[in-house]
This record gives C-alpha cells, sequence and structure tokens, in this order.
C-alpha cells in the first residue's frame, strides 16, 4: 500500500495542477483564457500554477500575438504526459 | 482514498469538460422535430400538390418554399442555442469558447456545403433531390461533430444518411423520408437525450 501511495505524484496534489494537467493531456494546446473558463480560477492562481509546472518541466508556453494582444497558449510536454500518465495509472491502482 | 477518488472524478470532469459540449439540450431537438414536422406538412398541403409550381425559380411558391425551409432552420437554431445557454447556467457551467467553436465548426463546414449543395438542386428545379441531400449532409455533419458531444448525436447521423439514401431511391416520395428524419427522429432522439441527461443532472 505504501508503495503505491509512494507513487503518487506530488506535483499534483493540488486539485488546480490536476486540473490543468487534465485539460492539456486531451487538447493539442489550450490558451490562458481557455484554461481560466475550464477551472474557474483567477488570474493570478492559475499563473502560479503555470509557472510551478512550467518549471518542473511538464507544460511549456509559446508567445504570439493576436493582434496586439499577447496570446500565451500552454501545452503539455513528454515528460509532463508520462508522469500524468503514471499518476493516473497509481491512482486507479489505489482504487482497485 | 476519499481524496484519490475525488481526484478521478476531477481529471474525468476536466477532461470532458475541455472536449466536449455538453450543454446540448434534448429539449432543443424534441422542438426541432416538431418544427420540422409542422414545416414539412404545410409545404406538403400547399406548396407541393399535384400541379406543383415550386419547382419553378422565383415563382411565389418557390419563395413561399424557401421561406418555410428557413423559419424552420431558424426556430431549430434558434431554440437549440437557447436551450443550450440555459441548461449550461444551470450546471453553472461556463461555455467554454474553445469547444463552442469547434463544435461549430466541425457543424458548420459540412452543413454549409450541404445547404449550398441542396440550394443549386433548387435553383436548377430538380425539387426531389433536395430532401435527399440536406438529409444525407445533415447526417454527415452530424457524424462530425458527435465526437464533440454526446454518443446518440452518432447515432442519429446514421439514421439521417440511411434516410437521405432512402430519399434518393424513392425519389418522390423524398417529404416522407425528410419528415421522419428531420421530425420524428429529432423528437426521438431528443426525447432519450432529454430523459438521458438532462432529468437526470436536474
Amino acid at each position: 500500500m505504501k508503495n503505491i501511495i509512494a507513487k503518487l505524484n506530488k506535483a499534483f496534489e493540488s486539485r488546480i495542477r490536476l486540473g490543468i494537467m487534465s485539460a492539456l493531456a486531451v487538447n493539442e494546446a489550450l490558451d490562458f483564457n481557455a484554461l481560466k473558463d475550464l477551472l474557474d480560477v483567477t488570474d493570478g492562481n492559475l499563473a502560479s500554477h503555470l509557472k510551478a509546472l512550467e518549471s518542473i518541466g511538464y507544460v511549456q508556453s509559446t508567445k504570439q500575438f493576436v493582434g496586439r494582444k499577447p496570446n500565451t497558449r500552454y501545452s503539455i510536454t513528454k515528460t509532463g504526459a508520462d508522469d500524468f500518465k503514471s499518476h493516473l495509472d497509481a491512482l486507479g491502482e489505489l482504487l482497485r | 482514498m476519499e481524496k484519490q477518488l475525488e481526484d478521478l472524478k476531477a481529471i474525468r470532469e476536466m477532461m470532458e469538460k475541455s472536449t466536449k459540449f455538453l450543454s446540448l439540450s434534448g429539449m432543443s431537438g424534441i422542438i426541432a422535430g416538431i418544427t420540422a414536422i409542422v414545416g414539412a406538412a404545410f409545404a406538403y398541403f400547399f406548396l407541393l400538390n399535384n400541379v406543383s409550381t415550386a419547382s419553378v425559380v422565383g415563382s411565389d411558391d418557390f419563395w413561399m418554399l424557401l421561406a418555410d425551409a428557413l423559419i424552420v432552420l431558424f426556430i431549430s437554431v434558434g431554440a437549440a442555442f437557447y436551450l443550450s445557454m440555459k441548461k449550461a447556467k444551470k450546471n453553472r457551467q461556463k461555455m467554454v469558447k474553445k469547444v463552442v467553436i469547434d463544435t461549430l465548426y466541425h457543424l458548420g463546414v459540412p452543413l454549409l456545403a450541404g445547404g449550398i449543395f441542396s440550394l443549386i438542386f433548387l435553383i436548377r428545379g430538380d425539387i426531389a433531390m433536395v430532401a435527399s441531400s440536406t438529409l444525407i449532409f445533415y447526417g454527415l455533419a452530424l457524424i462530425n461533430v458527435s465526437k464533440f458531444t454526446y454518443p446518440e448525436v452518432h447515432y442519429l447521423g446514421i439514421t439521417e444518411i440511411v434516410l437521405g439514401l432512402l430519399a434518393a431511391v424513392f425519389l418522390y416520395h423524398g417529404i416522407i423520408f425528410w419528415t421522419i428524419g428531420f421530425g420524428l427522429c429529432h423528437i426521438f432522439y431528443g426525447l432519450i437525450m432529454h430523459l438521458k441527461y438532462d432529468l437526470k443532472k436536474a
């Protein structure tokens, strides 16, 4: 039992991070506002979680301009996708 | 244990919410179906009678037929739009812009192609093919969009295509297949979706 719990990824303990990873796992890329709509969180809150996920290499961002407005699109990295899948498997195993 | 279960539920919900348009209301199918039947009955009894002039472009009957079709379309789409917004509000889910755009795009492209294609038939006076082409393209549009919404939409799409092909075989009974496809099938699938998704959540 302990073994399985150890496999759960600490990076996904927060519900918001879990939400970000879930949404990015099934979408090619999402911009900041789309994520905000989905998660129903404040700008600052979302930004800090995204930054954290980016710094551990689970999420990558590309900045572009739509007209004059900067638009940041986020997508999941290969590492992020792999680790998220392991986390899902661990969750599933735990509940079996 | 409780937390993990909640986590899994949240993950699943987020994956669905970020890719699917789940605000579609079954009731809008029922309304679209009834509107289609009324519209088809009007066309059948007043416009497409024995000595039909509706196939003559520019005749009064032609314009009446086009107006009839557009009114049916307007009421159906309007009802779908209004009820979706209402359902989204009730379930306190924001309609995610990206999902709405994905849905409209995948539904709209085949629908627009089919609409123009059917209009060409209509203008050429080949009114018999219109029932078939509208049914087939509508079915293709539904199948194309079904990956973004409830699975019933996929089955409705297949049904519409089969009816469209039958309408092409029995060319002069097109209005019957059209009424079944746009009328009865909408009511049938709308009712299923209403019972399965809308009532349960209430």
